[in-house]
């Protein structure tokens, strides 16, 4: 699913460096990336996503070499493939929940909202246990029903990849399993693989693998 | 379709902000184009008043105030002018002259003193009721009636006035005997009545009074509503016949004579008689001096223009200032759609129909009030002149 | 060719010009009294309708219109006022001033002012009123004034051709010039003889005629009363009268008190109101040749 090789990627002339040799990540695996802050984790994220690009080396999702990619082919493979999952869940205030997960076809033609999707996020909703909350905007909802709401959007354009960014970190600890659980069971009947930046060490076991980032920080391999 | 639904939303969910915004700039949208449309709205009332008006007659003194008593029915007091300056343009065969006379009012309308032939110069007709048949009758204008909630069968009591200080002269009850058409000009604010009965209020004719006493009010005998007036007059069936005028009538007065020339020619030919500075009367076109009231209001506007100008430029900035200190405030939101993969040029677009929206919204906001303005300007107008008189 | 394109063309203009005159109704003329209504007729002939609204029996001077004959003058194109006072309610009631007219306007220094009338009401103590003899057009000469005035205003208002009025004017002055040289002759060398009249009616018609008539305050053709008897006696041989005029036919009682007092009775109707269908020619012509019998009767 991912193939990421001899990757290398630095803000600025002398600031934080991160140095990939080699990564993959299976279809449909579950792999949780730990390290400590300041690490590059999330780095990893955004270039995997194409939002950042790498100074060298190759990125390749799914068959597509994101690195190669032009800009705007680069957020139109971002929206259609990918699925994101916030610490912060990132939802607007001004959306209904239902709003919020049809929020990725609002901003590109990559995506069109049809019947299928709108069922789609009518049944992800009922299985993440907010199908009577979709009306509802993110001010009342709790945190956990906000995450749930936030997996759906990143689960509702089929992605083969869902990329989580401390997805647990806000919940508090009975939650946060849960949402886990329902994370990795939405994205398993999607058929989707899950890498996860966590800094719940109490998580990984769920995971089926775990990558320490402290030996991609630059200088501490060398 | 997509970002318009995303700003409506966001807008519909800040109603509040939305508001502000869109009234703020409604306003500025609104308010010029709203005293732009009242000004020239009264610049043509005023000037098509002026215009119907070929002439006006009256003693010497400032024109704008024989034009504003006379046009409008303001409560300037030209120097009344007498009647025998009717007569002597009726002999003179060169026009009509019409004697108007404002020295006094009733409920906070003049009562217009004048002759019928005010009633077809202007082409004023009764909607309800009948025009002037006797001495004493009323008829007013319309929004006399709406303002005063009266209607034909009713009565109208004049102003207490000692202006002339003549003892024993007490207000007259008139009977409404007619209410006319609107005609969106001063003529719907104003009382008509023959100039006889002006000259009865002023005293100069007068019957064996049947005057209404305190103790008829107090005794209920008086059918009164203002209770403040407790002494009038009252013309009856009765005392008609003892209504007399005392003196020549040509030494009666008016507050002016709007004259009807008969053609050009007459018109020049009448000016010339009026022309020397040391007759007691002047001649003048009323058109003139309006325009001259006109082009003065029109150099205020000016100053009020950029004084307009300065408030809207302003006003944008604040609204500027608002709009991108909210897009400020959606720095996440812009940073989870990058994210989330938008578009290149999305956020640019979600911010424009946003910002289109809302001044789409004020200017149908704007747009609907200047309609309602410029489909009653004639009616404000009327009423704002009416005001300022 | 062409006098007969003139003749067809002459035909159209009449054609048109009659119906026209048929589509519209008559232009409305209205006179204060029945002087100036006979007047306005004699000069309008069928051009337009004149109406003198006051009923048969009502002294035109104190008549009051109703709200209907108000509306009725209102509208008329032409509203005839004798002037001088007469007819009072017209102070009362409001009038289209373009469309009135003052046949006396003229002839106000010709008026005769009567003695004045001093009265009081409310507050403002006491005041007097002049007067003014009303009834102009029995001295012919100021008939004429007035005949003149009236086709003046009817052929500035348009309401018949300037040329036919014109000539209808000049027969009317000639009809009021020759019962002037009639009443002249008749009543010439009558300065002596003192008259009663039951009403202050005649004094142009004396002024003209230099005859001396003084004048009774009694109700026209009515019986008078006691105290009516009692001033007229008092009168009469004050100013050793021989002769009494009435404006309208009296009771056959009233003209035999008259003569029981030495008094021959004269009735001289004054076409102020509506009177006998003669016309003011006929009345005036009797009525001159009456107190020029009688005169002379009481010369013998």
């Amino acid at each position: 699913m991912v193939r990421v090789e001899n990757l290398t990627f630095g803000y600025g002339a002398d600031g934080f460096r991160l140095r990939v040799p080699e990564f993959s990540l299976d279809d449909g695996e579950r792999v949780a990336v730990v390290g400590p802050s300041g690490s590059g984790k999330t780095t990893l994220l955004n270039l995997i996503a194409g939002i950042l690009r790498p100074d060298d080396g190759r990125i390749d999702v799914a068959g597509t070499e994101v690195s190669g990619l032009s800009d705007a082919a680069r957020r139109r493979f971002r929206a259609s493939r990918i699925g994101f999952v916030f610490q912060d869940f990132a939802l607007l205030d001004y959306l209904s929940a239902r709003q919020n997960i049809f929020y990725p076809y609002r901003i590109t033609p990559a995506l069109v909202l049809d019947d299928a999707a709108r069922d789609r996020a009518e049944r992800l909703a009922s299985a993440c246990g907010i199908g009577d909350k979709l009306d509802r905007h993110p001010g009342g909802l709790s945190q956990g029903e906000q995450q749930r709401v936030a997996i759906c959007r990143a689960l509702v354009t089929q992605p083969k990849l869902i990329l989580s960014d401390e997805a647990t970190g806000n919940l508090d600890p009975d939650s946060k399993a849960r949402i886990l659980d329902l994370l990795f069971e939405q994205a398993t009947e999607a058929g989707a693989a899950v890498l996860a930046v966590t800094h719940d060490h109490e998580l990984l076991p769920r995971f089926e693998r775990v990558l320490d980032f402290a030996q991609f920080r630059e200088g501490a391999t060398a | 379709m997509n970002a318009l639904f995303l700003a409506f939303s966001y807008l519909r969910y800040h109603w509040a902000r939305s508001l502000v915004l869109v009234l703020v700039a409604a306003l500025i949208m609104f308010v010029p184009v709203a005293t732009q449309t009242l000004l020239s709205t009264s610049e043509r009332a005023l000037v098509a008043r002026g215009e119907a008006t070929p002439l006006l007659l009256g003693s010497r003194g400032s024109q704008l105030d024989l034009t504003m008593a006379a046009l409008y029915f303001s409560e300037e007091r030209p120097d009344p002018v007498a009647m025998r300056e009717v007569e002597s343009v009726w002999d003179s065969g060169l026009g009509v002259p019409i004697p108007v006379h404002t020295a006094f009012s009733s409920g906070g309308f003049r009562i217009v003193g004048t002759t019928l032939d005010y009633f077809d110069f202007r082409d004023l007709t009764p909607a309800s009721g009948r025009g002037l048949s006797i001495l004493g009758d009323a008829v007013i204008g319309s929004d006399v009636a709406a303002a005063l909630g009266k209607r034909v069968g009713d009565t109208l009591v004049s102003a207490p006035e000692n202006l002339f200080d003549l003892d024993g002269v007490y207000p007259l009850e008139m009977p409404i005997v007619g209410v006319l058409e609107p005609t969106n000009t001063p003529d719907d604010q104003a009382i008509f009545v023959d100039i006889k009965t002006a000259w009865v209020i002023q005293g100069i004719g007068h019957g064996h009074e049947d005057v209404v006493t305190a103790a008829d009010v107090a005794a209920g005998t008086a059918a009164l509503a203002n209770a403040a007036v407790v002494q009038y007059q009252r013309i009856t069936d009765d005392n008609i016949d003892s209504f007399h005028f005392h003196g020549s009538q040509d030494d009666f007065p008016a507050s002016a004579v709007i004259v009807v020339p008969n053609d050009t020619r007459s018109s020049t030919i009448l000016k010339g008689r009026y022309l020397d500075s040391e007759l007691p009367t002047q001649l003048i076109e009323p058109a003139g001096v309006i325009q001259g009231l006109v082009d003065r209001i029109f150099r205020i506007k000016s100053l009020l223009d950029v004084v307009t100008a300065i408030i809207a430029v302003a006003a944008f900035a604040a609204v500027g200032l608002a709009v991108f200190l909210s897009y400020r405030l959606r720095a996440r939101e812009i940073a989870t759609a990058v994210k989330l993969g938008a578009q290149k040029g999305m956020v640019l677009r979600l911010l424009a129909a946003e910002t289109i929206t809302l001044l789409l919204i004020a200017g149908s906001i704007a747009a609907i009030g200047a309609a309602i303005v410029s489909r009653n300007a004639e009616s404000w107008v009327g009423w704002l002149l009416a005001l300022g008189a | 060719m062409v006098r007969v394109l003139n003749g067809f063309l002459a035909f159209v203009v009449i054609a048109l010009s009659g119906t026209t005159a048929f589509a519209q109704d008559r232009p409305r003329v209205v006179a204060v009294n029945q002087a100036l209504h006979d007047f306005a007729e004699r000069l309008l002939g069928d051009a337009a309708e004149v109406v003198f609204p006051v009923p048969e029996g009502v002294d035109p001077s104190f008549w009051r219109p109703s709200i209907a004959d108000i509306s009725m003058i209102q509208s008329a194109d032409l509203i005839l006022l004798n002037g001088a006072g007469f007819a009072t309610w017209i102070d009362r009631v409001s009038l289209p001033r373009s469309r009135v007219v003052n046949t006396s306007a003229a002839i106000e220094d010709r008026f005769i002012v009567t003695e004045s009338i001093t009265h009081s009401h409310g507050d403002g103590g006491e005041h007097s009123h002049e007067g003014i003899a009303s009834y102009t057009w029995l001295d012919p000469m100021l008939a004429i004034a007035q005949a003149e005035a009236i086709a003046a205003a009817v052929i500035v208002r348009d309401l018949a051709i300037e040329g036919i009025v014109e000539a209808r004017l000049a027969e009317l002055r000639s009809d009021l010039t020759a019962l002037d040289a009639m009443a002249q002759d008749a009543l010439s060398g009558m300065d002596g003889v003192a008259m009663i009249a039951t009403h202050p009616r005649y004094q142009y018609f004396a002024r003209r005629y230099s005859l001396s008539i003084a004048s009774l305050e009694w109700d026209a053709g009515a019986m008078p009363g006691e105290d009516d008897l009692a001033d007229l006696e008092r009168l009469s041989t004050e100013l050793d009268a021989g002769i009494l005029i009435w404006e309208a036919q009296p009771p056959r009682e009233a003209i035999e008190l008259a003569d029981a007092l030495g008094l021959k009775s004269i009735v001289f109707e004054t076409w102020a109101g509506q009177g006998t269908p003669d016309s003011l020619f006929t009345a005036y012509r009797q009525a001159v040749s009456d107190l020029a019998d009688a005169a002379s009767q009481f010369a013998d």
